[in-house]
């Protein structure tokens, strides 16, 4: 389905917090240590993506980006990639759960009908399908 | 395909605005790189987030982005700004 550049693609929430479950999809360049890194030596950007499981250790995840100041996201990824502060929020009660599925990709791309037309409807599907979040949050660098 | 509600925080309003998000967050006078708030600063971040996601239950204009203050983020930084042409 191709939808126009002009349309905003709106989908209603008709949930509540509390029991809603929330994934984070980053274009801050967001991996695990023992991910490949993002390719930030082609300078027309790099198409893929990496899933981060739901239980991650947050030391373990690093920033490949070469387009932001990432030094405060290397000392404290939440800035960028907030999983421990959605724990705290499930903690709390305000959201109901933690998504199955986290997304990070370097949102930095000279491809941009690759990442429009590609990337984005690949990262939409495996939240859809794999997931099981009822809203995702998005951030970027 | 049924669709996803997303919620963005962006620290670039004029930038993301032009790629008409269903719901964004701008927190003000926030720098690139700090989405959430500084390191370390937790109950910050979580005011943010709790921000952002409260945003799908209100009923915002679809592509309009929402700037909300944080004065506990400290010394604020001007967004970049989307060149006019001519």
């Amino acid at each position: 389905m191709t939808i126009s550049r002009k349309c905003v693609p709106f989908t209603p929430f008709d949930r509540e917090l509390v029991k809603s479950t929330i994934a984070i999809v980053t274009a801050g360049g967001v991996h695990l240590k023992d991910q490949e890194a993002f390719n930030i030596a082609d300078e027309l950007g790099d198409l893929t993506y990496r899933e981060i499981p739901p239980d991650v250790d947050s030391s373990q995840l690093m920033v490949t980006h070469h387009h932001y100041d990432h030094s405060d996201a290397d000392e404290d990824i939440n800035v960028v990639f907030p999983i421990d502060v959605l724990r705290d929020l499930e903690s709390e009660g305000f959201i109901g759960g933690i998504a199955k599925k986290h997304i990070g990709y370097m949102g930095y791309t000279m491809q941009l009908k690759a990442m429009y037309e590609g990337t984005a409807r690949e990262i939409a599907n495996e939240i859809d399908k794999g997931s099981r979040a009822d809203a995702v949050v998005l951030t970027g660098g | 395909m049924k669709g996803i509600p997303t919620i963005l925080i962006t620290v670039s309003p004029e930038v993301s605005a032009q790629m008409r998000p269903p719901r964004a967050l701008y927190p003000k006078g926030f720098k690139i790189g700090n989405s959430l708030g500084r390191p370390g600063m937790r109950d910050l971040q979580q005011k943010v987030l709790r921000g952002a996601l409260n945003l799908l239950t209100e009923n915002t204009r679809p592509g309009e982005v929402i700037t909300l203050e944080y004065p506990e983020y400290g010394q604020q930084y001007d967004p970049p700004r989307v060149k006019k042409l001519g």
